[in-house]
């Protein structure tokens, strides 16, 4: 205990290093402050949506008098609430839509719709906890043991040093406990802050936490590894700073150029166009035609399918579901390519660790590419009970008036699959 | 100046003879050349795909068939944002935008389609475009090789000689600063050839180019600068290395996600059903066409009826219901227009706090001055939504119109009813073609100039803190020698 209490107050009374700390402090608190804010300015954005549905249904109910206007008119709110750790990893809740107001039309035209906002912002990445574990963390560590032995050596103690009985235990493991420890404090400290605030639960706020120790282990055995080699401290500072480059800005960035190139992802404006030209040539298509293939999907409506000379909304939403069909390959293989790319920037993070642990927390925090895509399986599977809960209105032609409104199926963020 | 260039040769000889040098050296000429190329690809490639669909959705729509107006309305046609003329340098936020805009009646969709959403999360990693190099790359190497330049004279003792000899402190920085700037000239040039490549491709933007670069050189030049003071001022190599290693670390890494994430927070954006909410609210106040009692469409009636003199509707000598159509969403596109200003003012605001946080960090006024000059900012795409929305109403208005003219108004009202009707309210396939198409020229160079002349303010300003480091530095080893 004695000696890592001198080598505290030997860390104390470097000012460098002590800055170094403070700095990565105030940026961890900051990291995790904007997290904060950022979650609860989504949740505050979600709160307002579904505060606002009522207002916007009971407008609907003043002139709803068919179900095909409740279908056509009716947007329902659908969201992707953040987890209790999104606000240590915000990951790419910025660029991808975590709310969406659907209806019963064809959903391919209403699915990839962006959220608002600034993409200058989102440009130079978050600010958030998981940055700075990633990116600022690594930098104090090698700042803090670059040196570790090659200082002593340059400040000619470090004979001595050696010399004193098991010094290892003594001095370097102490040494290193320190300096690797204050900065997993500094980072931990605001992180179960947060969690608290959050009220995370206590197994995945250890997780995620288990998730910054491996990153703070993987730089101290990467500096000490550099640090024992007997160079100076001017070329271990430096190869330890290219490493921590090449791992951190240069690599992740190109596997990512390198996925992109590799895996195509079919041309989203092409599908988007292929399913209007579908859904609208479906006016001018015999409508015998189309109704046939609609109840080949759905024979329980057959009864009630027969059609009027002129417009009926059955006819309608029966040609607006032909046309996602239309492209539900097209839609899957787009899917699917993005899907691709995930997995394979995951399987780069076994070998790049900083890309690893960094999509290891967004994954965790359910902010990731993948949680984006389960958010839009969880839209077309809610689109679906949308519709056939008004397919049983128009095909029964059952009335449908402001009363039923209340019964349309809602949205369950937590899986409604 | 014989004795700063003979110093300067001798240091680059240095850096020549350290293979350390020659590797990092090496290895940002063909990083910066892989960026070059792949982004010369995915531009070419994404420029030829949108124009592409750009005149797909053109040809789709004029070859529709014959049909009643406002089926065209729904039917709707689609904008591309081009790609700007530099972007193969510098893509700037076009990853992380829609690039496709579906423009349809009623409705303001949102752009759809951006590289960002289609990636994987290595996307945040940053890309690697030619911009990023000379911005976060370019830097460092330069810390590399210079954190040492003059730390190094001294710890062997070297200063002293060199005074000895008669080098004055000022040809000694002088001479490292010229060295290490070559070395930044050469670190430069891939990416340089990349913004040439791109500028000769487009005519016009050669100037634009050229001022892009000069910001680029300032930035580099300060950078040198500083890394050759602080080398100058620290008391050994180490300290100068970490020192710069961490100025890198706030002034590139830092800064810029702090700023954005400061300004995130500091001015939020009103998500996108917050503003149809509100639009929905205002349009329930101003009038609702569904409503036969409602005030301002029953005095839209009077007013019409007045305007051709008749008693009742039926009397018109044109289709009324293309009239409440276009009365309808000319309230809906003003409201648009409305909160589409007040949604581009904040964000606007959020983008001019980070250039004004320029001033804690070079790395983004050069960001800024890039962005801008390629055409790829922020203004570029709210430029492109804006242009796409009043082209969107035109569009809309027009096929209103034929409705007013060219549909009988009792073949309008029987048409649900009566099939025939149905039938004759089919206005002939040719209106389609004389519908104008989308086009979006980039902005004038000129005014992109204009507008880089904040960011390059705030470079020359770097530039001076750079020269007075430098003024330290020599002032420092004066005292040294003396």
């Amino acid at each position: 205990m004695s000696d890592l209490k001198r080598e505290a107050w030997l860390l104390g009374r470097s000012r460098a290093a002590l800055a170094a700390l403070l700095l990565l402090f105030l940026c961890a608190g900051a990291g995790v402050a904007l997290g904060l804010a950022t979650v609860s300015r989504d949740r505050a954005a979600i709160d307002r949506m579904l505060a606002g549905q009522p207002a916007e249904e009971s407008a609907l109910a003043a002139f709803v008098d068919d179900a095909g206007y409740g279908a056509y008119y009716g947007f329902q709110p659908t969201w992707n609430p953040p987890s209790d750790l999104a606000f240590a990893a915000l990951g790419n809740r910025d660029i991808a839509p975590t709310m969406l107001r659907i209806r019963a039309l064809a959903l391919e035209g209403q699915i990839y719709e962006n959220e608002a906002a600034n993409p200058e912002l989102a440009l130079p990445g978050r600010f958030d906890l998981a940055f700075v574990v990633v990116y600022l963390a690594p930098l104090v560590l090698i700042a803090l043991l670059h040196d570790l032995w090659s200082g002593e050596r340059e400040a000619g103690r470090l004979y001595a040093l050696q010399a004193t009985p098991a010094a290892r235990r003594h001095i370097w493991g102490p040494r290193i406990v320190v300096r690797a420890g204050g900065v997993l404090a500094v980072l931990l400290v605001p992180f179960a802050v947060g969690a608290a605030i959050t009220g995370t639960s206590p197994l995945r706020a250890l997780a995620f936490a288990g998730i910054i120790v491996l990153a703070c282990l993987f730089w101290t055995a990467v500096a000490l590894l550099v640090a024992r080699r007997g160079n100076s401290s001017a070329v271990n500072a430096a190869s330890l700073a290219a490493l921590w480059f090449a791992l951190t800005l240069v690599a992740p960035a190109a596997a990512g150029l390198a996925i992109n190139a590799g895996v195509t992802v079919p041309d989203g404006a092409a599908l988007a166009r292929e399913n209007r030209e579908d859904v609208h040539a479906g006016w001018d298509r015999p409508r015998d035609a189309t109704m046939q293939r609609f109840l080949a999907l759905y024979p329980q409506h057959a009864p009630g399918s027969a059609l009027p000379p002129t417009f009926h909304w059955k006819w309608y939403f029966a040609f607006q579901h032909l046309g996602d069909l239309h492209v539900a390959s097209a839609s899957k293989a787009y899917r699917d390519g993005i899907a691709r790319r995930a997995d394979l920037a995951r399987a780069a993070g076994w070998l790049l660790p900083p890309a690893g642990l960094s999509q290891a927390m967004a994954r965790l925090a359910r902010t990731d590419v993948a949680a984006q895509l389960a958010y839009q399986q969880r839209i077309r599977a809610y689109h679906t009970r949308l519709r056939e809960f008004y397919y049983d209105y128009l095909f029964s032609e059952k009335p449908f008036g402001p009363a039923d409104l209340a019964t349309v199926p809602r949205f369950d963020p937590a899986g409604g699959m | 100046m014989t004795q700063m260039i003979a110093i300067a040769a001798a240091e680059l000889r240095l850096m020549l003879r350290s293979r350390l040098a020659l590797i990092g050296l090496a290895a940002l000429l063909l990083l910066s050349g892989i960026a070059a190329v792949t982004s010369a690809v995915q531009t070419a490639s994404a420029s030829a795909t949108r124009a592409a669909a750009q005149a797909a959705t053109d040809e789709q729509f004029k070859t529709q068939p014959s049909r009643h107006p406002h089926r065209m309305v729904h039917y709707g046609t689609y904008a591309l944002r081009p790609v700007g003329p530099l972007a193969a340098f510098d893509p700037g936020v076009d990853s992380f935008t829609g690039t496709v805009l579906f423009l349809e009646g009623h409705r303001q969709n949102s752009a759809t389609f951006g590289a960002a959403r289609e990636s994987s999360d290595l996307v945040r990693f940053g890309q690697l475009t030619p911009a990023f190099v000379l911005q976060t790359l370019a830097p460092l190497l330069l810390v590399f090789l210079g954190f040492a330049t003059v730390a190094r004279e001294r710890e062997r003792g070297s200063l002293r000689a060199l005074s000895a000899h008669g080098a004055s402190a000022a040809s000694i920085l002088g001479g490292k600063v010229l060295a290490l700037g070559g070395v930044a000239l050469l670190a430069m040039a891939p990416a340089l050839m990349a913004l040439a490549w791109a500028a000769l491709r487009h005519p016009g933007e050669g100037g634009i180019a050229t001022l892009i670069a000069l910001a680029y050189g300032v930035y580099l030049l300060v950078w040198v600068i500083g890394i050759t003071a602080i080398s100058a001022l620290a008391r050994t190599s180490q300290g100068a290395l970490v020192t710069l290693l961490a100025i890198w670390a706030i002034v590139v890494v830092l800064v810029p996600r702090a700023a954005a994430g400061w300004a995130g927070v500091a001015e939020p954006l009103p998500s996108r059903v917050d503003t149809e909410f509100a639009i929905a609210a205002d349009l329930r106040r101003m009038g609702d066409s569904h409503n036969p009692d409602d005030p301002h469409f029953a005095a839209f009636k009077q007013r019409i009826l007045k305007q051709y003199g008749v008693a009742t509707v039926d009397e018109l000598p044109v289709n009324y219901r293309g009239l409440v159509g276009a009365e309808g969403e000319r309230l809906t596109s003003e409201l648009f227009a409305l909160y589409a200003a007040r949604a581009d003012a904040i964000q606007l605001g959020q983008s001019a706090r980070l250039e004004t946080l320029g001033v804690l960090s070079p790395a983004l006024a050069v960001r800024r001055a890039s962005m801008v000059g390629a055409a790829t900012d922020v203004a570029t795409h709210l430029a492109f939504m804006n242009r796409a929305e009043a082209y969107r109403y035109q569009l809309i208005q027009r096929l209103n119109g034929l409705q007013v003219t060219q549909v009988s108004s009792a073949d309008d009202r029987a048409r649900s009813r009566d099939p025939l009707a149905d039938q004759r309210t089919r206005i002939s396939a040719d209106f389609w073609k004389t519908m104008p198409q989308f086009q979006l020229a980039p902005s004038a160079p000129a005014t992109r100039a204009a507008a880089m002349l904040p960011a390059m303010a705030l470079l020359a300003f770097w530039l001076a803190i750079g020269v007075g480091l430098l003024w330290l530095a020599r002032r420092n080893l004066d005292q040294t020698a003396a």
